[in-house]
């Protein structure tokens, strides 16, 4: 597929091309912005893997290797006063949102001082109140939690404002899935819905997942926008999410973007994915959308190599400098702790009775 | 007149309700003391349940053929007032006035009101004997008497009006009310330590036997005697050595073992302002009966003085009382909690004994020798040999 | 004037969609048609556009609740019956009732259940559904018995920082009547002596109030003083009120709607049992439907749920303990 624009295709009108109309044109800045993200995320997640390895992340650690140029593609077209929530491969998309490298740390190392406080760990972070969401495991689940900010914010009559999740081929598979595509659809949200079929779920292959060949023909099914990018391509994920964005900001309703990759690590750190073929590997869907959007950058000039090497060197030296800090700070103290599930009520009851 | 309740009885333990096989009598039937008043049938036997005095049949609820829990009021008896106070049926108005004045609004067939109420707490399930009364306690029951400072035993007069014959909280706060009419002091801390021995000692199943034992020899011993030991000193050497022979009578038994004594220490009661101490011997069965006797006089000086270092009381496997000294010829007292054995003395008494070479009675001193036990470490058989053997020693005194 | 409990619903949701810009209300058939049980009648043509009709997506609908309720509404989510609210089972405590907890942003959405069973309701529409969700942290049980507290308690439900399962009984629906709506309500969280007596205490909730209170009638006429305890709020529990009634009368009995494995009813007796041992007189007893699904035919639904006359049973039989 080229890059560039194409007249706008929508799975009712044209099947299964590549829906392009111009309002995704990549800029410099933001090329450089989504690909020093990508950086981040990646560094920083080899540092997660380290840290699980040495024993000091308890739980699991989910690695978005491969997915980057997808994830950010997403969390760079997005706005303060959006709403977003990211999956377990979206560290990209989440630095690019606002969430921070300290943060991630905090929750994934159980700091006291982080969003989660130890009370939640790893991918399930967020901040709801700022239209970051926190995910739930079950996968599907927060299709329809995006499309309830985006009810409130029609009723408060905030117009501009875009929801956006993502979720893998498997999770498409779920009924709280198909609820909420249908249910975002029955009100024409602004919602962007990006699936990145990295062609396993978990060890599930796709021939055991879905029947119907293309994820992309659901669109048509829930009567909404479909689109494709190439999911290792940064460019292409940049300018065909982008337009997604944009369409839905416009008010043209619920989009649906497929994107087609490989996971490049296994589901966990304690998964080898030896189930994966080395022939897919090796395929054009196994290059390393860091490396490829290095190229994309460097042949269009708009980064020198000198630049990557500082960019690398910083984003290392600031993921160090921020492990030790984390670190040294505390851990959740149980007798410190609420062990209270209610904002306000239950306490009323509990301690401070009048009568 | 007072009404009293027929009530289904225990008949036997693991037996929580019997069936109604017949009716001797009918309402307004003038019965007899201790005649039967109905046929029961249990899972095991056929029995009678009897009136504990005479009076008149007035109500008749247990209907034939049906099943009443142990407890269950069956009936009233009309009874004269003399009686009812006999039967200490004054003490607790509640049981034959209140409570079927409450149910009995419920339909005017009492028969069948009696039916509906009274159903067993646990059928098929074997419950255990005495159930009834201040034996089972709520744990508000519990609760209250926990804060008065009050046991099970305080409650033995106090007669029940829940079901199965339960003490309830109503009846506890009815009879603490009725005590506060008598004069009250309060216990010495001597008194209410006995009592806690005594009603923990209770527990067990104790018995005691007897054995006359003639004194002449001890007592002509003695005389002869610079440093004189008194009859009890004397029984408690005979003691020390026939345990020093058999250990395990002087056992404890804990669970499903027997716990040996580790060494062969006695006590002997010693009374001591509103109680008693229990000054203790040690190895009473490896000094000579005269090197004991300094000893013994010095713990009684101190046990009367209520000054008995911790040292010289507690620990003891046996003890000796000389209720002799009361006059008393024969008693059946308590072993302390933590011991199997007590061995009393009686009054000496010269009697006329048959000798059989003299062909004539002549006279010999006499007493009778009490041995308490718990009757789960030894039979009657194992405490008369025991006794026996004391008797056998006190006979020959100076080898004591 | 007379009112419904339904009407009382309805009045309450009326009340708080004029007061509050930020309620709203979803579920299935409730605009234009009113809901399937009417509790939503005229309101979307009073309200327009914030009466909406969804999809048949439990999950959705609650997942779509959550979502505008962290943006600071206050969505009231209509399920057409409690037994339907399993389809949206994950959202509602998976991420309503654990959301304040992991991340500090209240979810203030409440769940509308029509409860309870009603002659030939059978196995899908009859369950009661408090234990259930009591059972997980973070989630409020509202449980209201009278058409006073259907009214006041709603509008509590609606301005509660959390999320709030309400259990609105169906038999109560057309059954109970009152005169006027009150001004006033008992605190939050507080249980009601709806019948204060001294032989034994009867705790129930809903529509078992009712069935507590003919009991207790019943047992006046043999001379015995029943306390009925009305928990209002099944979560939080006021274990407060419960111990102090048990104090007074040494006797307890449970009585649920719902079945009696870790229900309500477990959790009354285990506090009172752990918290009051020394109150009692008896072992607390329990009176739970039966432990089979809710069964069709009346005779059999009569039954399988505690009534007046088997309260009034168990109570012969804790009163003989």
């Amino acid at each position: 597929m080229t890059k560039g624009s194409s007249p706008v295709q929508t799975i009712s009108s044209q099947a299964l091309g590549n829906g392009r109309n111009g309002t995704g044109r990549v800029t410099k800045e933001i090329a450089r912005r989504a690909f020093r993200t990508m950086l981040e995320a990646r560094i920083l997640e080899e540092k997660l893997a380290a840290l699980y390895r040495s024993g000091k992340i308890v739980g699991g650690v989910f690695l978005g290797r491969g997915q980057e140029a997808l994830s950010v593609a997403l969390g760079v077209h997005l706005r303060r006063g959006d709403i977003y929530a990211p999956l377990i491969r979206d560290q990209a998309g989440r630095l690019a949102f606002g969430d921070t490298i300290l943060d991630t740390l905090r929750t994934y190392l159980g700091s006291s001082l982080g969003s989660m406080r130890g009370r939640d760990g790893n991918i399930h972070r967020g901040r709801p109140s700022e239209g970051y969401h926190a995910m739930i495991s079950h996968l599907g689940a927060m299709v329809s939690t995006v499309c309830g900010g985006l009810v409130a914010k029609r009723f408060r009559g905030e117009t501009g404002a875009v929801g956006a999740t993502c979720i893998g081929d498997g999770g498409t598979s779920t009924g709280s899935f198909h609820e909420g595509m249908n249910m975002a659809a029955v009100e024409k949200l602004p919602m962007v819905v990006v699936v990145a079929n990295n062609q396993f779920s978990y060890s599930t292959p796709n021939d055991r997942q879905f029947a119907c060949g293309d994820l992309l023909t659901r669109a048509a099914g829930y009567g909404i926008t479909g689109r494709r990018a190439i999911g290792n391509d940064l460019i292409d994920c940049l300018e065909v999410i982008g337009e997604a964005v944009a369409a839905a900001r416009a008010g043209e309703g619920p989009q649906l973007v497929v994107a087609d990759l490989l996971r490049l690590v296994g589901h966990s750190e304690q998964d080898d994915a030896s189930y994966i073929p080395a022939a897919l590997k090796e395929s054009p869907l196994g290059r390393d959308c860091l490396d490829i959007a290095e190229d994309q950058l460097l042949e269009n000039e708009w980064v020198t190599d000198t630049e990557l090497s500082s960019w690398r060197a910083a984003v290392k030296a600031e993921v160090e400098e921020t492990v030790g800090k984390v670190l040294r700070e505390p851990a959740p103290d149980p007798a410190e702790e609420d062990w209270n599930a209610f904002s306000v009520v239950g306490r009323n009851l509990s301690g401070e009775d009048e009568e | 007149m007072p009404l009293l309740p027929i009530i289904m009885p225990q008949l036997g333990e693991s037996i929580a309700e019997a069936t109604i096989v017949s009716a001797a009598f009918s309402v307004g039937d003038r019965v007899e003391a201790d005649t039967d008043l109905l046929e029961v049938e249990t899972n095991k036997a056929v029995m009678g349940v009897t009136a504990p005095c005479g009076g008149i049949l007035k109500e008749l609820s247990a209907v034939i053929g049906e099943s009443y829990a142990v407890g269950a009021t069956l009936g009233y008896l009309e009874i004269s007032e003399e009686d009812a106070e006999r039967l200490g049926l004054n003490d607790a108005p509640p049981v034959p006035v209140e409570q079927p004045k409450k149910k009995q609004n419920s339909g005017g067939d009492t028969s069948k009101a009696e039916k509906k109420t009274v159903k067993p707490t646990v059928s098929g399930l074997p419950v255990p004997a005495h159930a009834g009364g201040a034996t089972f306690l709520s744990p508000r029951m519990k609760a209250r008497m926990a804060e008065l400072g009050l046991h099970a035993a305080d409650l033995a007069g106090v007669a029940g009006s829940g079901a199965g014959g339960r003490v309830t909280i109503d009846d506890l706060e009815r009879f603490l009310q009725d005590l506060e009419r008598n004069t009250i002091s309060p216990a010495s801390s001597m008194r209410v330590a006995v009592a806690d021995a005594m009603r923990r000692s209770w527990t067990r199943p104790l018995a005691t036997v007897v054995l006359p034992v003639q004194l002449d020899i001890l007592l002509a011993h003695r005389k002869q005697q610079t440093v004189k030991a008194g009859p009890a000193l004397y029984a408690l050497r005979a003691l020390s050595i026939a345990l020093s022979e058999m250990p395990a009578t002087a056992g404890r038994l804990i669970g499903d073992r027997v716990i040996h004594p580790r060494s062969v220490d006695i006590g002997f009661a010693v009374e001591a302002e509103d109680g008693v101490l229990v000054p203790v011997i040690r190895h009473a069965d490896q000094f000579p009966l005269v090197d004991l006797v300094e000893r013994y006089n010095r713990l009684v000086e101190l046990a009367r003085a209520r000054r008995l270092p911790g040292s010289d009381t507690g620990g003891s496997i046996a003890t000796i009382t000389n209720y002799g000294v009361f006059g008393l010829t024969m008693a059946t007292p308590i072993p302390l909690p933590e011991q199997s054995l007590l061995l009393g003395i009686g009054a000496g008494k010269i009697t006329p004994s048959w000798d059989a070479e003299k062909k004539a009675f002549v006279p010999v001193t006499e007493a009778q020798f009490t041995l308490s036990f718990d009757h789960r470490v030894l039979d009657g058989g194992a405490a008369g040999r025991l006794l026996q053997r004391v008797s056998q020693l006190l006979g020959t005194p100076e080898k004591l | 004037m007379s009112i419904t409990y339904l009407e009382a619903i309805r009045l309450a949701q009326q009340r708080a969609l004029a007061e509050d810009p930020r309620v709203f209300i979803y579920g299935q058939d409730i605009g234009a048609f009113g809901g399937a049980f009417k509790a939503t009648k005229n309101l979307a043509k009073e309200f327009p556009g914030r009466v909406l009709d969804a999809p048949i997506s439990e999950d959705a609908i609650v997942g779509l609740a959550i979502g505008a309720a962290v943006e600071g509404m206050r969505p009231i989510v209509e399920m057409q019956f409690a037994d339907f609210s399993t389809c949206g089972l994950n959202q509602i405590v998976n991420q309503a009732a654990t959301l304040y907890y992991r991340t500090g942003t209240p979810c203030p959405l409440v769940v509308r259940l029509p409860s309870g069973g009603t002659p030939g309701g059978g196995p899908f529409h009859s369950q009661s559904m408090e234990s259930l969700y009591a059972h997980y942290p973070g989630l409020v049980v509202m449980t209201p018995a009278t058409v006073e507290d259907v009214y006041t308690m709603l509008l509590e439900a609606v301005a509660l920082d959390d999320p709030v399962i309400f259990c609105e009984h169906k038999f109560l629906y057309y059954h109970l009547k009152a005169e006027k709506l009150p001004e006033e309500a008992l605190p939050f969280g507080k249980a009601r002596i709806t019948r204060p007596g001294r032989d034994a205490t009867v705790v129930a909730y809903s529509a078992m109030v009712h069935e507590a209170l003919a009991a207790a009638e019943e047992l006046s006429q043999d001379g015995y003083d029943i306390e009925v305890v009305d928990l209002r709020t099944v979560k939080p529990i006021d274990t407060d009120t419960i111990l102090a009634s048990v104090a007074r009368t040494g006797r307890l009995l449970v009585v649920s709607e719902d079945w009696p494995w870790g229900g309500v009813a477990a959790e009354v007796i285990a506090r009172v049992a752990a918290e009051g041992f020394g109150l009692l007189d008896a072992p607390p007893q329990r009176l739970n439907a039966r432990e089979t699904p809710v069964p069709y035919h009346p005779a059999l639904w009569g039954t399988h749920r505690p009534t007046a006359s088997s309260v009034a049973n168990s109570l012969r039989q804790l009163l003989e303990l």
